[in-house]
């Protein structure tokens, strides 16, 4: 007879093993790095034989892609597009510019380190990343939601207070409606 | 189009007492500065008179040894096939002058922007407050006297080891296992 | 009581059938655009991963009670259609509650669905589900025209308002409805081209343009039973479609190969066309539909 943790192992394998085959993506088009998702969903490089697939709103959505550089002000609505969306839920930093302000490393409006605000789970490298590392990027997020290592939405959770702290920081003026999430 | 170039000059200055030429290019360019207060009638006159009825541009430029703003109108006559730069010099200080968007409506965007970046005050200019940047507290980012590095050193955090990227070095050649080459240990720390 | 337990059993398997083969469907039609596409494409099971996923998220946020029986009001319309269509022609394992004037019936309760999920998108707040819901209405007020001309036309033709009936019909004169009746045929087969919302009548859902319309506030466990609502209709009308035109089906298998080549029709359709917009579907619809409709209506009373 199993007992409750191993019954509980057995439907995580489970869960997770949907939800690595299952990713839709919500593509954050912020700055220039839009242009290179449709090369990737489309003929040439196929990410939906991954089941990889664009999803149109933040409630369908699984992974936020957040492509490129990030203002103050496309902050805000990051933030919001990100606690719209349902657990679980992971973040992909993309390009250089999420990771450490790429080329806008002295700019007076962009956020140089993503993880500051929203905790990122895979970073794609690269100035614009090419559509095979986008796709290893979302390779290394199947394997570590199967590893069951993928938890950023908890670790927002547990410490939105000093998420919170970080991101009123840069956004002095904070009108945000109440989510119930 | 040199006799054309010819006769807008003349027009241009047997018009407007202060009009001076700037620039002789050499191409379908013609380059003139003015006082701030003859802009909105000499934009009329040029819209209206001689058939510069599109507004290719408005841009600023800082003068910051001369103290000095410099508004610059770009105009562009279809039927000619010759553009106009208007010119004019603001304080640097008390950057005031008039309202032109009632001659082309798209100028009142340009002025927006203008006004948010430069800090130049259009009087009469009916438009919100914000426009590119939100919350935004600091002093007109595009002046040449508003330092950008410190403003974002201050404001924002920094990730240690971006100026030679050695970690990323490091963390593909460990994972690929291959070497560093010569070339790039030069930049390491 | 043996009858009624049979007939409860044997609807619980008429809906795991139908739940499963409209996801297989499902996944078979994104296998076979990515094919067209030149991709490798998704496996044929991609879309049951999808269901489980989205069954399996920890939190779905809802706007209200109307927005909760959304979802609802699609799930009962679905398993209330695929109650009243006959699945297979001589068979006690897929019981169904066919009486005279079903047809008339089936007629209000497949649009009652779509009427559900409009009030629930309307509690949502979203302004991309409230001009969906619009979009929505629009095109049904389009494709209904020429589909009620179909069946009336059979109707008339054969004196008889319920499924079985047609089905006795076809089965006694020995050939389908859809050559002894063709305009009424070729009317339904073009009201279901907006009725499977393929691509260009993909109005309501539009993903690039409306954010997927109605169901864009929808995530998680609302999502999944959209998803399998969806599933079971789309069997539950291309059985009423083999029901009404095709005579019928005898096993499962005949069924399954009778259903898919209808659904290849708004599939492959849909491939080759771009997005109407919602005037030029509601006027392709009171078109040649329309016409053939009309056409059938007098083939009907004359002959």
């Amino acid at each position: 007879m199993m007992n409750d943790k191993n019954s509980q192992k057995i439907v995580d394998i489970i869960q997770n093993w949907a939800r690595k085959h299952s990713i839709w993506v919500l593509a954050y088009g912020t700055g220039c790095g839009a242009i290179e998702i449709p090369p990737t969903m489309t003929s040439r490089y196929d990410a939906e034989r991954l089941g990889v697939r664009g999803a149109a709103t933040p409630r369908q959505a699984d992974v936020l892609l957040i492509t490129g550089y990030l203002t103050v002000k496309t902050m805000k609505r990051v933030i919001r597009v990100y606690e719209q969306m349902q657990d679980p839920k992971y973040v992909i930093g993309f390009g250089s510019c999420t990771i450490n302000g790429g080329m806008y490393y002295d700019s007076y409006n962009t956020i140089k380190v993503l993880d500051k605000y929203l905790p990122v789970d895979v970073y794609i490298n690269g100035c614009m990343p090419r559509p095979e590392a986008v796709l290893s990027g979302f390779a290394q997020l199947q394997k570590r939601i199967a590893e069951g290592r993928a938890n950023g939405a908890q670790q927002y959770k547990d410490n939105l207070e000093w998420y919170r702290a970080n991101q009123k920081k840069i956004i002095p003026n904070w009108i945000m409606p109440e989510y119930n999430w | 189009m040199k006799e054309i170039k010819e006769n807008i000059i003349q027009r241009i200055k047997a018009n407007f007492a202060d009009a001076a030429e700037k620039n002789d290019f050499k191409d379908n360019r013609v380059d003139f500065s003015v006082k701030k207060e003859t802009i909105p009638s000499i934009l009329f006159y040029l819209k209206d008179e001689m058939g510069f009825i599109h507004l290719s541009h408005i841009s600023c430029v800082d003068w910051l040894e001369e103290g000095e703003l410099e508004v610059v109108f770009i105009v562009w006559s279809p039927k000619d096939k010759i553009k106009v730069f208007v010119r004019t010099r603001l304080d640097r200080d008390n950057p005031v002058m008039d309202n032109v968007d009632m001659i082309w409506r798209q100028a009142n965007t340009y002025e927006r922007e203008m006004r948010e970046m430069f800090g130049v005050q259009f009087t009469g200019l009916v438009a919100p407050e914000e426009f590119l940047l939100e919350d935004w507290q600091g002093p007109p980012p595009f002046r040449r006297d508003f330092d950008t590095a410190a403003y974002a050193e201050k404001t924002f955090w920094h990730r240690p080891g971006r100026e030679d990227a050695q970690d990323v070095r490091e963390t593909i050649a460990n994972r690929d296992g291959e070497e560093i080459p010569d070339f790039a240990k030069k930049y390491s720390r | 009581m043996e009858t009624v337990l049979m007939d409860i059993l044997g609807a619980v398997v008429t809906f795991l059938v139908a739940f499963v083969v409209g996801m297989t469907y499902g996944g078979l039609s994104r296998k076979i655009t990515a094919r067209v596409q030149n991709r490798k494409g998704p496996p044929w099971y991609q879309n049951f991963i999808d269901a489980f996923k989205l069954g399996f998220k920890k939190s779905a946020i809802h706007h209200g009670v109307m927005h909760h029986l959304g979802g609802a009001f699609l799930m009962v319309s679905s398993v209330m259609t695929l109650m009243i269509v006959p699945v297979l022609s001589h068979n006690n394992w897929f019981p169904n509650l066919n009486f005279q004037g079903d047809l008339i019936f089936l007629l209000y309760i497949m649009t009652f669905g779509p009427l559900g999920m409009a009030l629930g998108a309307g509690q949502t707040g979203n302004p991309n589900s409230a001009i969906g819901v619009t979009r929505g209405l629009s095109q049904m007020v389009g494709f209904e025209i020429p589909w009620v001309l179909a069946l009336v036309a059979l109707m008339i033709q054969y004196h008889t308002t319920s499924i079985t009936g047609l089905m006795a019909a076809q089965a006694h004169s020995g050939t389908w409805l859809m050559f002894s009746s063709p305009f009424a045929f070729i009317a339904a087969v073009m009201a279901m081209l907006g009725m499977f919302r393929y691509s260009p009548f993909d109005i309501v859902g539009a993903p690039t343009e409306l954010a997927s319309g109605p169901v864009s506030e929808n995530g998680g466990k609302y999502l999944f039973v959209m998803m399998s609502s969806g599933s079971v209709f789309t069997f539950a009308k291309l059985t009423l479609y083999v029901d009404l035109f095709m005579g019928g089906a005898d096993n499962l298998l005949i069924l399954l190969v009778k259903t898919f080549a209808l659904y290849l029709i708004p599939m492959l359709y849909g491939m080759t066309t771009p997005r109407y917009r919602t005037e030029q579907a509601v006027r392709w619809f009171w078109g040649w539909p329309s016409f053939f409709g009309l056409l059938a209506i007098l083939q009907a009373v004359i002959f």
